[in-house]
């Protein structure tokens, strides 16, 4: 990994920058009591480094299953994902991943649960806070470092698990619905937060949604998927001007467009997925 | 009590508050704190009035509605209970339990979690045991009282023995279970972190498994004793069991009683151990409506 950086920030191969994805004919078999499900078919993307990518589509689409596969979590069956020049093959520590869940440990403080992966990497105990508490105060969540899971809002937990996911600065980030569970207000908050953090990061982000608002106000592109087996129905570059408001985007005629055009792709399969259940 | 505690309120950071505002936080917190403290008072004194009444109608039924032969009463078991403490007797057999108590529930809730520790990790050696244990579990633990006393004498050995079996498999299974019900979206997000295998079960899958192991705990408390108290009831010379039997024996209903509150308190006590490293193990927990 520190090698491949390495390359990169020497003006290396384009190829092995680590912030880029590529996926090769990619599909998924799953197997459970005797039965078999063609879940990802033909699956081919590059991702550029810098990019932020979502994956839209009807839910049970394999969309998450292919974002699993990027995270090392979910093999390949067949088909290949590298990131950078390497061939992503046993779990993928070179990205970082947040799902709808916020996963913290429950039994830590906020703030030794935002330094939980520098502690997994041996960094020193005074640093590690010294480091977390810092990226605290950046999301906003100051004076809540002695706080447990329990005691914090959905969105507070959320903002401590980008937090967290950001203290080690991976190239690539991964995203699962992200931000599922919460209200509407914290929702909006939160986009608006991860552009912020984003921009200007260098970080590329695969996200995974079935929000075509949320989608659309985020990302560079948009890969659809279709119902299963999940397979790349149509891409779109969104071609709106950054920065962005979320708060405010979706008043743009060029938001509405946009919007119309996913839209009737989108249904297309949710009315297919549908059908089948 | 123990028990007349108040939670502590920790007071988290909202907005910046004005003297006023923090007056009114910090009265409805003592507010709070008063009706918490009522409650538990009024809980106590129920079960004092409870405990009072019990022991009236034991004195009161006894001699009139069952024989006092067999039912004995309050005064008589208090004056036994005196008697035992004076002479020394009480100390000299419940130091040989406490012995066996300590060791069986100490040596067989360690030796529960290391096994269930190997086995969560080693889980194909898991599979392979399964039948085995669920058989030894199966069967009732008194039913190899005799065997022990046949195999290690008339010593503290058996009794270890005994406590420890009748602690260890209920540790045992609870933790298992505890380490088998991780999340695993916690292990999949530690992994892609970077977490390493010993990693994953010190900091993720163990701690995990601390309301489990807490549980065990505290139902293997009286059953630690059972064992211990099985044991000197079959052979033996000394000990609480020793005594209640003898007791017994010469018809001394009033020590038989004295015997069953000394086990009581002991119990009592290790109850009380297991919840003061109860609650600071799990701070991290909601309260739930079941705490006391």
């Amino acid at each position: 990994m520190t090698a491949l950086r390495r390359a990169a920030a020497a003006g290396g191969a384009p190829a092995g920058d680590p912030r880029r994805l590529t996926l090769e004919r990619l599909y998924k078999v799953y197997v459970s009591r005797g039965e078999s499900l063609l879940a990802v078919r033909d699956v081919s993307l590059k991702i550029e480094p810098g990019e932020f990518v979502t994956f839209l589509g009807p839910s049970g689409c394999g969309k998450s299953t292919v974002l699993n596969m990027l995270a090392g979590l979910e093999s390949i069956t067949d088909g290949s994902a590298h990131q950078g020049g390497r061939p992503i093959t046993g779990v993928n520590t070179d990205v970082g991943y947040i799902t709808q869940d916020d996963n913290l440990l429950p039994w830590r403080t906020l703030l030794d649960n935002v330094a939980f992966p520098l502690e997994l990497r041996g960094v020193g105990k005074g640093e590690r806070r010294e480091r977390a508490h810092e990226l605290l105060r950046s999301v906003g969540l100051a004076g809540f470092e002695s706080a447990y899971p329990h005691e914090l809002s959905g969105g507070m937990r959320k903002r401590g698990s980008i937090a967290r996911t950001l203290l080690v600065d991976e190239p690539v980030i991964l995203m699962d619905e992200p931000f599922g569970p919460l209200d509407a207000q914290t929702r909006l908050l939160l986009q608006d937060e991860l552009l912020r953090l984003w921009s200007g990061s260098g970080k590329t982000i695969v996200f995974v949604t079935h929000d075509l608002v949320e989608a659309i106000a985020l990302s560079d592109r948009i890969v659809i998927f279709t119902s299963t087996p999940g397979t790349i129905k149509s891409i779109h570059t969104i071609d709106i001007p950054r920065p962005r408001d979320v708060f405010h985007i979706y008043e743009t005629d060029r938001f509405t467009e946009l919007f119309d055009l996913l839209w009737a792709e989108l249904r297309e399969e949710i009315t297919k997925a549908r059908a089948r259940h | 009590m123990a028990e007349i505690q108040t939670e502590p309120v920790t007071l988290l950071p909202s907005v910046p508050l004005d003297a006023d505002e923090e007056r009114l936080q910090l009265r409805e917190v003592e507010r709070t704190r008063q009706a918490q403290r009522r409650t538990l008072i009024w809980i106590v004194s129920w079960r004092l009035t409870l405990l009072v009444v019990l022991l009236f109608g034991w004195y009161f039924a006894s001699g009139h509605i069952v024989d006092r032969l067999f039912a004995s009463n309050p005064i008589d078991v208090a004056k036994a209970f005196g008697d035992y403490i004076g002479d020394g007797t009480l100390w000299y057999n419940l130091r040989y339990t406490l012995i066996e108590v300590a060791v069986g529930y100490g040596a067989g809730t360690v030796i529960a979690l290391v096994a269930a520790g190997l086995l969560s990790i080693f889980t194909t050696a898991h599979r392979v045991l399964h039948p085995f244990l669920m058989a030894l579990y199966a069967v009732p633990k008194i039913a190899i009282a005799p065997l022990m006393i046949m195999w290690f004498g008339l010593g503290l050995t058996p009794k270890f023995l005994l406590s420890g079996i009748f602690v260890f498999f209920v540790v045992f299974m609870n933790t298992l279970a505890g380490l088998r019900s991780v999340s695993p979206s916690l292990i999949n997000v530690a992994r892609v972190m970077g977490a390493r295998r010993h990693q994953l079960l010190l900091k993720v899958v163990f701690p995990s498994a601390t309301p489990n192991v807490l549980t065990a705990m505290r139902i293997t408390v009286p059953e630690a004793m059972v064992g211990a108290i099985v044991g000197e009831f079959i052979a033996g010379n000394r000990g609480i069991g020793y005594l209640i039997n003898s007791a017994s024996n010469q018809y001394n209903t009033a020590g038989v009683f004295a015997g069953i509150i000394a086990i009581l308190i002991v119990v009592l006590l290790m109850d009380s151990l297991v919840t003061l490293l109860e609650r600071r193990l799990m701070r991290w927990r909601p309260p739930s409506a079941a705490d006391r």
